[in-house]
């Protein structure tokens, strides 16, 4: 994304929200390391401490929503939508197939649910880049 | 669809940073509309035609 796009007041709103979530979803996943042990019970502590990045997870979303109905530049918002698309599609397809495994292979690895999103991120960067191929642009980061 | 924004920019001395500043888009968006890899909403159509002061046909034209 050029500087001028960058400073589109949408992306710069953006950027504003998307510090305290990524602070709170890193401060969930700190704090879930540090007090949760290994095989804890489901208790109030451990359920309310596994909530917070789940909850940055939808401030996140929330950021990106907000983003998309802010910009005012329907190009920009185009390669926006196609970033998420990509996205979504490469989370569910990757999901689907190791489910799939996962179901009838008992020597297949378990993916934790935790990971679903962080591919979804890496699916973002691998929009942007199909983006760039195709368009000849790119837009934001993760998430 | 093909179009005349490169040479009706041309013709006024614009940059494609200009376009994007009098049309209240980003330069980005000038640059795939010129190039044709994105076609404009109806609505930005309108202000480009409005800009030029011509139809939004004389500007933009089927391939």
């Amino acid at each position: 994304m050029d500087k001028a796009a960058s400073a589109n007041p949408a992306f710069r709103r953006y950027r504003r929200r998307f510090i305290p979530i990524t602070a709170a979803y890193v401060a969930g996943i700190a704090l879930a390391t540090w007090l949760i042990p290994d095989k804890a019970p489901a208790n109030f502590t451990t359920i309310t401490i596994a909530a917070l990045p789940g909850l940055a997870v939808i401030g996140w979303l929330w950021a990106m929503a907000r983003m998309l109905i802010e910009l005012d530049d329907e190009y920009l918002r185009l390669l926006e939508v196609r970033k998420a698309m990509v996205a979504t599609g490469l989370t569910m397809g990757i999901t689907s197939f190791w489910g799939i495994l996962e179901l009838f292979s008992p020597e297949v690895p378990k993916l934790p649910g935790f990971f679903v999103f962080p591919i979804w991120c890496l699916g973002l960067a691998v929009g942007q880049l199909v983006n760039r191929r195709t368009f000849g642009d790119s837009s934001g980061g993760c998430p | 669809m093909n179009n005349r924004l490169k040479v009706l920019r041309a013709e006024r001395s614009w940059s494609q940073q200009d376009l994007a500043e009098r049309l209240g888009v980003s330069r980005q968006s000038v640059n795939a509309i010129e190039t044709g890899k994105y076609d404009p909403s109806l609505p930005l159509a309108f202000r480009i035609a409005d800009l030029f002061e011509e139809s939004i046909e004389a500007i933009f034209v089927r391939d």
